[in-house]
Order: C-alpha cells, then sequence, then structure tokens
C-alpha cells in the first residue's frame, strides 16, 4: 500500500475576516511519489488548500479550522512554517511577491542562503536552476527589469534549490508563454521522476498540464471537493463543462463532431489518443465540411505603428522597429515568446512609455501630442499584474473610480459599474477590500475598472491569466457584445491560443522586439515556421489533424468557423 | 500587576516576526524616500515632510521599537540617497521621536481591533509634542555638538522648528490616518457575498 | 532605473564595485569616524583624497552627483550660514577660540573671522562626509550593504531590514509611476497640460495609494520568505558576500592601520593633550586662543541669567 503524503480529514477552513468557510469538509488523501493537479473555478479555494498544507494556514492567514492537516504524518498546526518549510516548496501565485531576492541569482539562491550554505557551495547550484529555467543569461537582472513570465521562471528556479519533498505550484503557466509552458510541464514531470517526491499542480490550463500525464486530477467548486479521478475518467464526465472548467480543444472539437468519448483511448494525451473508427469517420467528415470565409475588415484605421523603436536601458531596443496597423473594430491577438515586448508594445499605444524613434498613430494622430490621459479616453489598458493598476481599497471604489473622476451622475456611475461587475462575476462581492481576494479575482477586478470606461480601444494583457473558463468566457462575451454592438477594437495579449482562436481574428506575433507576422490567427498558428520562432505551440488540434493526416489550416479554421456560429447561436 | 508590566515590555518590543521585519523595512524605504522627495523645507535640516505619516502607521500596527528601527534606518537610507552625508544625531532623533509617536498600542490604541477613540487621539498628540521635544531639543543637539561642532544655538532654532513642522503634521495628518486605518480594519470582518440590488 | 539613482543594484565592473560588501562597510565606516572625529580641516581635506580618488575610479554617472552636492551646498551650506550669522554671529569664538570682527552692520549682526573659518571648516566636514557616503553608496549594492552589516555581527534579522529597505526604494519608484500612469490612464489629467496646482494635489492624492499598497505586500512578501525557510536557523550566509579579491585583502590590512591611527588620534589629540580650542586655525596662534564653551551663549540660557 502506498504511503500516504498529505491527509485532509473533515477539514475547513474559515478565514478570520470571512463570513462563511472558504473550506467546506475536505477529505482528500495524496500518496508519496503523486502528482496530483487541482482544477476549480477563480475563488473556489485552491490556492487556500495548498496554502492549508505550506502553513501559511493557520500561522500567517488567520482563521478557524476544524478536522486535521497532516503532512507527512505531522499535524500542521502542531508543526510551524519553519518546520514546514523542510518538507514543502511553494511556488506561489503571485510571482512578484515571490520575488525576495534582489537579484536572479539572489532569489534562486534565497532558500538555500537560509540554510547557511556557503557561498562556494550555491553558486554551481544557481547556475545549474538558471540554466535549468533558461535564464542564465539574466543572472545579475533585478526584478524590476523583468517581464511578467521572467519572473515566473525565477520563481521555479527558487524553489528547485531547496530540496524539499513536496512541492506546490499554483498556476505556474499563468505567464508563461506557450513553449515555455510546455518546458515548464516537462520539468516539473522531471522532478516528479523521484519518486520521494509528490508534486501538486494548480492551474486553469488543463490542455497545457496534460502535455506530460498526471496521475489524479481533484475538481473543486465553492470550496468543496467535486471530483477526485484519473484525467481519462474526467474528460469522459461531463464534470468539466459543469464546473465551467475549458477542456481541451481536441475534445471539444470530438464533441462538436459528435463523436462518443467513451470508447476513446488515452483520451487524456492527445499523444497518444486512440480514436475509434466511427469517432475518425464522425472528425473527417466535420473537418472537410467547407466553412464560409471570414469577411474581410476595410474600416479606418484607429491605432498604428511606424517603424517604432523603444527601449528601457539605452543600447537594448526592447521593441525593433515595429509597423502594424490596426483597423477599427478588429478584434487582434498580440502574441509572442516572454519578454518579447508586447507589453512594452501596450505601454507605448497608451502612452506610458514615449517611442525612442518612430511614431504611434492614434485615430491617425500622432501620439506625441497627446496626454497620457487624453490617449486614455479612446484607449483602455489592462495591465498585466493586476498590482499596478489598484488604487482604492475597496472593489467597487476601483471599479467606480475612472467614472467618480469624469464626475458623472451617481446613476450613471452605478449603472456601468454594475454592468462591468456583473461581465467579470464580481457584483456579489462589490464591498469587498481588494487584498482580500484571490489572484484571478485581482485580475478581473482591473478589467472591470476598465471596461466601465467602455473605450474604442481595449488591450487586454493576459486576460485569461488565473481565470477559469466560466469567469473567462462572461469577460468573453461583454467584450465580443462592446465589439460587435459598438465596434470596439480589441487588443488580446495572450499566451492562451485558445482566446485567441476562440476570440480574434487576426494575430500579430511579436519575437525579440520585432513583428515577425502579421497575419490571420489561423495561419499564424498553422506556422511551424513562426510557432517555433516565438515560442507558441501547435494547439492539440494541430496535433488531432496529423493524426486525420488533414491540414492543419483546414482543420483549425474549421474549428473558429464552428465556434462562431456555436457563439453567435 | 506583574502581568502587566510584562505585557508593556512585550508591546514597547513588539513580535519580531518576519512580517514585522518586512513592514518596518518597507516603512524605512518610504521614510527615506519620503524625507527626500515628500516634503517642503522650511528650515535648514528641516521640513514639514509626508515621510513623519511612516512611523504612526508602523507604530500603530506594530508597536514603537519596529517604528523606532523603522525611522532609523530610514533617516540612514535618506541620507544615502539624498546624499548630504550621514547624519548620526538626526538618526537618532528620528528614532527616537518615531518610538514615542510608536506607542500607541501600549496605551491601548488598537488599531488592528478598529479601536482608536478621542482619547487616544489626545494621548498620541502629547506623545508626538513630547517625542519631539526630547528627541531634537536634546538628543539630536548633544550629537551636533560633539559629533558635528554644530553651533548650539542654530541647531535649537532647527530643533524647534522641528518639532513644530513634525507635530503639524504627525497631529493634522496622522489623527484622520489612524482613524481610517481603524475603520478599515473595522470593515473587513465577516464579509459575505451578497447578490442583492441593493448597491 | 539605475543611472536615475545614485545608489546602484546591479554590482559594477570596477575594481572598486567588486569589492566584497564587509571590506566596502569597514572602510566607509572609518572614514566616517575619522571625519567626526577631528576638527582639524588639514586631517578633513587629507581624509577626502581616498573618497575623491575611488569615486573617480568608478567611473559614475556624474550628473546626480553634481546635482546632489550643489543641493546640499545651497541649502545646508549657503541658507545654512546666513541662518548662523543671524542667529550666533560670534560662535567662531567659542570653537576657533577668538572673535576679530572684520566687518559690522549693528551690535547684533556682524561677521568675525573666526566665524567664517567655523563656517569653513564645518562645510569641509559636510563636504567630506558627503564624498564617503557617495563612495558606499556607488559602490555598494544592497545584498552587499547587507553582508557588510553581518560583517560587523549584526544580527541577520538587522540586515536584511537594511537590505530589504534599499532594495525596496526602486520598487517604491515604480509603485509611484505605476499609479501615476494608472491614474492618468483612467482620466487624471497629470501632463503639462494641467496647471501646476492640479498636478500637486493629484500627486498628494497619490501618496495614500503608494504607502496602503507598498504595506499591502508586506504580507505577500513576508510569505514568501518564511516558506523559503527564512528565520529558520540562527544564522544565515550571504550569497552577495564573494570571496575576498587580493584588493579586499590589501584594504582590509590597511584598514587595520587606518582604525589604529584614528583611536590615536582621538586618544592624543582630543584627549590627552588637546588643541586649547575644538578648531585649528591658521590666524590665531596657539597660546592666544581663549576657551569659551560653548554653552555660554546658549539664548536661552542667557535669558536665564538675566
Ligand atoms: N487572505 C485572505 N483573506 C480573506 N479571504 C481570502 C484570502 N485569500 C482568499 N480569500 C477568499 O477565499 C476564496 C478562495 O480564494 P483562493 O485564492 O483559494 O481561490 P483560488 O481557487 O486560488 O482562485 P484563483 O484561481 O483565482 O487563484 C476567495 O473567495 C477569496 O475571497
Ligand atoms: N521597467 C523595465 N525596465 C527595464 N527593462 C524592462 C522593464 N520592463 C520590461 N523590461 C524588459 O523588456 C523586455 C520586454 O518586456 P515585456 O514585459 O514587454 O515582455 P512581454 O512580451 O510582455 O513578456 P511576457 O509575455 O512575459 O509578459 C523584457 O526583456 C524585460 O526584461
Ligand atoms: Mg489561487
Ligand atoms: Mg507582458
Amino acid at each position: 500500500m502506498k504511503e500516504p503524503a498529505i491527509v485532509f480529514k473533515d477539514f475547513s477552513f474559515q478565514y478570520r475576516v470571512q463570513h462563511e468557510p472558504t473550506l467546506h469538509d475536505i477529505n482528500l488523501t495524496i500518496y508519496k511519489g503523486e502528482k496530483v493537479l487541482i482544477l476549480g473555478s477563480s475563488g473556489s479555494g485552491k490556492s487556500t488548500l495548498a496554502n492549508c498544507i505550506n502553513g501559511l494556514i493557520p500561522f500567517s492567514h488567520h482563521g478557524t479550522m476544524t478536522g486535521s492537516v497532516t503532512v507527512m504524518g505531522q499535524e500542521t498546526r502542531e508543526s510551524s512554517i519553519y518546520g514546514l518549510s523542510k518538507t514543502v516548496g511553494t511556488v506561489l501565485q503571485d510571482s512578484d511577491a515571490q520575488f525576495v531576492g534582489l537579484s536572479v541569482a539572489e532569489d534562486i539562491a534565497f532558500a538555500m542562503e537560509n540554510e547557511a550554505k556557503p557561498r562556494r557551495e550555491m553558486v554551481p547550484i544557481v547556475e545549474e536552476h538558471a540554466a535549468t529555467v533558461g535564464m542564465s543569461d539574466f543572472l545579475g537582472a533585478v526584478p524590476f527589469n523583468l517581464s511578467g513570465g521572467q519572473k515566473q521562471k525565477v520563481a521555479i528556479a527558487g524553489v528547485l534549490g531547496s530540496n524539499v519533498n513536496i512541492l506546490i505550484f499554483d498556476e505556474p503557466l499563468a505567464a508563461l508563454d506557450p513553449q515555455m509552458g510546455n518546458t515548464a510541464v516537462e520539468l516539473i514531470d522531471d522532478l516528479a521522476r523521484d519518486k520521494e517526491r509528490t508534486i501538486i499542480i494548480i492551474e486553469h490550463r488543463l490542455e497545457d498540464v496534460l502535455h506530460r500525464n498526471v496521475d489524479r486530477i481533484v475538481l473543486m467548486a465553492d470550496g468543496r471537493i467535486a471530483a477526485d479521478m484519473t484525467p481519462d475518467e474526467l474528460l469522459k464526465s461531463d464534470l468539466l463543462q459543469k464546473h465551467g472548467i475549458r477542456e481541451p480543444l481536441y475534445v471539444t472539437a470530438m464533441k462538436y463532431a459528435g463523436c462518443e468519448l467513451e470508447g476513446t483511448e488515452n483520451l487524456g494525451d492527445i499523444n497518444t489518443i486512440r480514436f475509434t473508427d466511427e469517432a475518425k469517420g464522425k472528425l473527417m467528415r466535420f473537418f472537410t465540411e467547407e466553412s464560409e470565409p471570414m469577411p474581410e475588415n476595410t474600416a479606418d484605421e484607429v491605432v498604428g505603428f511606424d517603424h517604432v523603436t523603444y527601449e528601457y536601458d539605452a543600447g537594448k531596443p526592447v521593441v525593433r522597429d515595429a509597423s502594424f496597423s490596426i483597423k477599427r473594430g478588429e478584434r487582434i491577438a498580440v502574441i509572442g515568446k516572454n519578454g518579447a515586448g508586447k507589453s512594452t508594445a501596450a505601454k507605448l499605444i497608451c502612452g506610458v512609455a514615449r517611442p525612442k524613434s518612430g511614431t504611434v498613430r492614434i485615430d491617425g494622430q500622432d501620439a506625441k501630442s497627446l496626454s497620457i490621459k487624453e490617449i486614455g479616453e479612446r484607449v483602455g489598458y489592462v495591465m498585466q499584474n493586476p498590482n499596478q493598476m489598484i488604487i482604492k481599497d475597496t472593489i467597487k471604489k476601483e471599479v467606480e473610480y475612472a467614472l467618480t473622476i469624469r464626475e458623472m451622475p451617481q446613476d450613471t456611475i452605478r449603472e456601468k459599474a454594475t454592468a462591468a461587475l456583473n461581465a467579470c462575476s464580481l457584483y456579489s462581492m462589490r464591498n469587498w477590500p481588494v487584498d482580500t481576494v484571490s489572484y484571478g479575482q485581482k485580475k478581473r477586478i482591473t478589467v472591470a475598472s476598465i471596461l466601465v470606461l467602455e473605450p474604442d480601444v481595449l488591450i487586454l494583457d493576459e486576460p485569461s491569466a488565473g481565470q477559469d473558463y466560466k469567469s473567462y468566457t462572461e469577460i468573453m462575451k461583454f467584450i465580443n457584445v462592446l465589439n460587435r454592438e459598438y465596434g470596439k477594437t480589441i487588443l488580446f495579449i495572450t499566451h492562451d491560443m485558445h482566446l485567441a482562436l476562440e476570440n480574434t481574428e487576426r494575430a500579430i506575433v511579436f519575437s525579440d522586439g520585432e513583428v515577425i507576422a502579421d497575419d490571420k490567427v489561423f495561419a499564424v498558428l498553422a506556422n511551424d515556421d513562426i510557432i517555433s520562432r516565438a515560442n507558441l505551440k501547435q494547439t492539440s488540434l494541430y496535433t488531432l489533424a496529423k493524426h486525420l493526416c488533414l491540414e492543419p489550416e483546414q482543420v483549425t479554421r474549421r474549428f473558429i468557423a464552428h465556434e462562431r456560429e456555436a457563439s453567435k447561436a | 500587576m506583574e502581568i502587566k508590566k510584562k505585557n508593556v515590555g512585550a508591546m514597547l518590543v513588539g513580535e519580531w516576526n518576519t512580517k514585522t521585519i518586512v513592514a518596518v523595512a518597507i516603512g524605512a524605504a518610504l521614510f527615506g524616500v519620503l524625507m527626500c522627495y515628500g516634503g517642503i523645507p522650511i528650515f535648514t535640516n528641516t521640513s514639514l515632510t509626508t515621510a513623519m505619516i511612516i512611523p504612526v502607521i508602523v507604530g500603530a500596527l506594530f508597536g514603537p521599537l519596529p517604528a523606532m528601527v523603522c525611522c532609523g534606518v530610514g533617516n540612514v537610507i535618506a541620507d544615502l540617497i539624498g546624499g548630504w552625508g550621514l547624519w548620526f544625531d538626526w538618526s537618532v532623533g528620528n528614532a527616537v521621536m518615531a518610538f514615542c509617536v510608536g506607542l500607541l498600542p501600549v496605551y491601548g490604541a488598537n488599531i488592528k481591533e478598529g479601536i482608536f477613540t478621542a482619547k487616544h487621539a489626545v494621548i498620541y498628540a502629547v506623545c508626538c509634542i513630547l517625542g519631539n521635544m526630547v528627541a531634537f531639543g536634546v538628543i539630536t543637539p548633544i550629537f551636533s555638538a560633539l559629533f558635528y561642532g554644530s553651533d548650539l544655538n542654530l541647531t535649537f532654532l532647527q530643533a524647534l522648528a522641528a518639532t513644530l513642522g513634525n507635530t503639524l503634521v504627525l497631529v493634522v495628518v496622522g489623527i484622520p490616518i489612524l482613524l481610517v486605518l481603524a475603520n478599515r480594519y473595522k470593515s473587513r470582518t465577516n464579509l459575505k457575498e451578497d447578490k442583492g440590488d441593493q448597491y | 532605473m539605475n543611472n536615475k539613482l545614485v545608489i546602484n543594484f546591479v554590482p559594477g565592473p570596477t575594481p572598486v564595485h567588486k569589492l566584497a560588501g564587509s571590506t566596502k562597510m569597514l572602510i566607509f565606516l572609518l572614514f566616517t569616524a575619522a571625519i567626526i572625529a577631528t576638527f582639524d580641516i588639514r586631517v578633513i581635506a587629507a581624509l577626502m583624497i581616498v573618497p575623491i580618488i575611488a569615486i573617480i575610479s568608478m567611473r559614475p554617472n556624474y550628473k546626480p552627483l553634481i546635482v546632489l552636492l550643489s543641493v546640499m551646498l545651497v541649502t545646508t551650506g549657503v541658507i545654512g550660514s546666513i541662518m548662523l550669522l543671524i542667529v550666533s554671529p560670534d560662535t567662531g569664538f567659542s570653537h576657533v577660540g577668538g572673535s576679530t570682527i572684520i566687518w559690522q552692520a549693528s551690535e547684533k549682526l556682524f561677521i568675525t573671522r573666526e566665524t567664517l573659518w567655523y563656517l569653513l571648516v564645518t562645510m569641509t566636514k559636510r563636504v567630506a562626509s558627503f564624498l564617503t557616503v557617495m563612495m558606499f553608496a556607488l559602490a555598494t549594492t544592497p545584498s552587499e550593504f547587507a553582508s557588510g552589516l553581518a560583517f560587523l555581527h549584526m544580527p541577520y534579522k538587522v540586515c536584511t531590514i537594511v537590505s530589504l529597505a534599499y532594495r525596496t526604494i526602486p520598487d517604491i519608484a515604480s509603485k509611484f509611476i505605476d499609479i501615476r500612469n494608472s491614474m492618468q490612464m483612467r482620466g487624471v489629467e497629470l501632463s503639462k497640460k494641467a496647471s501646476v496646482g492640479k498636478r500637486l494635489k493629484a500627486t498628494g492624492q497619490l501618496l495614500i495609494p503608494l504607502i496602503m499598497s507598498s504595506f499591502g505586500r508586506v504580507e505577500s512578501i513576508a510569505n514568501a520568505m518564511d516558506l523559503r525557510g527564512y528565520g529558520r536557523l540562527k544564522t544565515r550566509t550571504w550569497y552577495a558576500e564573494h570571496e575576498l579579491t587580493n584588493l579586499d585583502k590589501i584594504l582590509r590590512i590597511a584598514a587595520i592601520f587606518f582604525g589604529a591611527a584614528i583611536l590615536f588620534y582621538i586618544v592624543y589629540f582630543r584627549i590627552i593633550n588637546p588643541y586649547p580650542a575644538e578648531m585649528w586655525c591658521p590666524f590665531i596662534a596657539k597660546e592666544d586662543i581663549i576657551a569659551k564653551s560653548q554653552f555660554e551663549d546658549i539664548f536661552f540660557l542667557k535669558w536665564f541669567n538675566k
């Protein structure tokens, strides 16, 4: 019999400030050497559960616990945060909180410093771990010069530093580009090779995690455990839709095609999946159907880049000679590897950063002459990092902020705010202080605070990061309405290919500061050269197409077309 | 009685866990930055500075000693980034001042529990004045004279200006902030989702 | 970031940068002590040489340095001197030991040669102190600062406070900019297009969120540190404290002698046979110095005597 590493018995937890418990009668056993994925909608209590294992609860977040949690046979409440830190390593969700060192190297070394390891022993280990996550060139870099994804990589390297036998990754992929995401998943998988090591992954990007297999998936809903089964079983069940978790693309495709999932072998792994002949037939028929072509957008330009170059530190251009033109009412995906300059490009549009050379045009006007505020009247930018945006202390105040500044009448404010809050599924917690909500919820607050403005151009930086499918579709619905009914222009900066496929027509691809592609989404996502240059990855549709010996582009286009019809209906 | 003494002692020291350390550090940084960029000079070496808000907050949440360390270090940092040389006399002065300002928990103003009454406000104001007088009227001048051969008359005038300026900020800005903080913590209890349309 | 502030965060390339944090700390403290210990302008001048050489050797970006220096000279220097001449014009007497009036407006307002000399000395002292601090600030990264303190056997929690504080400064700067941008993007005009008054007011409003959000991060940072075993052991090592270079070794030996010298200077010249006046002055021969305590002319004490 396998020996248990973590055991929850009739466990429930209530934050001191909360009125109801956040976790309800949890019964869960995780065994030594297991690799478990925790799924669940945003705010369902995943991070809270993780914090009960690493000791932040009850030692840092106070509240009332009932029942018991034992880690390696030790009752956590009788241990201490330090005692637990010897056995449990955690990559926090909020990667800029995780970054305590002054430089990348020091942050990776932090755990070892605390173990009072002599320096000469640390150095090689640090270099090794930095190499594993591909940050070797950044050893000296300071945190405030790193892009979102780069920080996350460092965070992962940081826990590699402390050799613990339980590892918790709280949404490790959230800010990683698809290929880095794969690497991270592989990395985690290699760590799992060590049979002594138990690994817990919390992640919304199910499809990406399933790039390597996991032993078990625990599905959480409203602080309860809704399911605890193998990936295959879960995918075959209808629990995912029921709890608003997005299933892998190819599974969706199979459903569109009306296939029976039951008979399919290795449903959990697209690479080794085995279709029944009947399913294959249906898929072939579905994908070879012709779909009506997408209409060309011929509207006038709203945002234009003309040979724009920008650098934070002299001599290191972050955006290089970038040129593109965005038409009114377009929906565009800005994609590319971590540190490619996507967020910076967005900052350039908003005037927060000003080009070193070249011109940025807003409504055909050179942005040079416009102040940030004036640009803000037309362009709304939801930054990648919610902590950089939140100003007020309660959700409601934060969302209303922009409207109160414009001195709108109270009832208009209320009306707009309510709409935005609902769109971001925050209405019911509108009066909460911003620092008592989960990361995903924080991110949604920032989205709402910009949505209220209904700007002509809406830029969302990683809107799906840390979001579950349900709240994410809510947001997208609202945005797509803005786009369809009011002809607003939408830019998604994203690592989420699924989002790009579902919600955009056109993709602008960045790589090391240059625009390397500007084309229809399905064309880009089926182009191996671009995919490898921009650290993208083929969606599972691509692999599916290969299984069916079809043209990936054809398959992808058909899939999108169907999605569109579905969403219209 | 015996126990009470202990409590006071404990309150003066505050509990030095990681949270306190981080808070003190961040406080010190803020203090330093505001010292350099967040004030209007009213006299040589003295200005009406927003930095004074920091010891109030740190004191309220963590107690006098943390506030003291916070401002001591903060002043060193101000000297480093402000570049006007290292002046221990003022660092020590600020530290002492911060200690008195940070006494809040000792006389029962427990901001974390949302407790801050008029009585507390008065005691607080008195502490601020006394603290400043001791710090800049006695301690700083002594050090200045010994270490830097400053002219005592000038130093005393500076002390006077500092006392007035700081007390002004501490009272006029500090008390409202304390009230806001207290409410913030009070309002942060039994949060429940309400789907009601009563906005 | 770096080029905007004087203090630096990325270890620099020059030999001085490459010194161990402990050495930098040692030298910094010794010089500060020396400057505090002496009032002899000749010694102070001599003490300036090393910092100047060190600073030049680091090839810094001089602009901020010059700005700082001039600001200091104006505020504490010019304004300070004027104040002093108004408040106690005869202060030179008690410091230098004489009172030779060279210019008189009224019986309360006059200038003595000794007071001018006193001003010169204190000013030199300030400049020396400034140079020492700059030498240190330019050379040291926060973690070196911390490891330096650790070398002085400070409890490591204190070291953490200092380095963490030091490290947070750019965070505050960028946080400030973030909030500023966030406000502007959402409709607050802070560019030149708004009146100065408006901008000042808005900047004032910006302060509260800045402070609150900075303290708001305390919990999550502390958690991150705890989770990685901070404070688990009684001791701690510093990645930033690298092996000693040869220059380190040399300087440490030099430091020992320097320290001894300072000690000797204090014991002999300030205690055993002190110079009759606080400050040496070329205009007054040692024998006709009149000793006078500062306390005699503190204004409120005078009132009491009346
Ligand atoms: N520090 C805290 N104080 C009070 N309540 C909290 C705190 N952290 C989380 N909560 C509440 O607990 C609930 C679950 O939060 P948690 O962070 O566990 O969600 P999550 O499943 O991790 O969501 P996400 O996927 O967005 O990270 C949320 O509704 C949140 O309001
Ligand atoms: N404030 C800053 N100062 C200096 N360099 C920075 C700053 N912000 C980002 N950089 C650098 O600029 C490059 C681009 O950063 P940016 O945030 O635009 O990347 P990104 O495409 O958004 O990446 P990600 O997908 O990880 O968010 C990165 O190499 C980063 O190190
Ligand atoms: Mg979470
Ligand atoms: Mg980004």
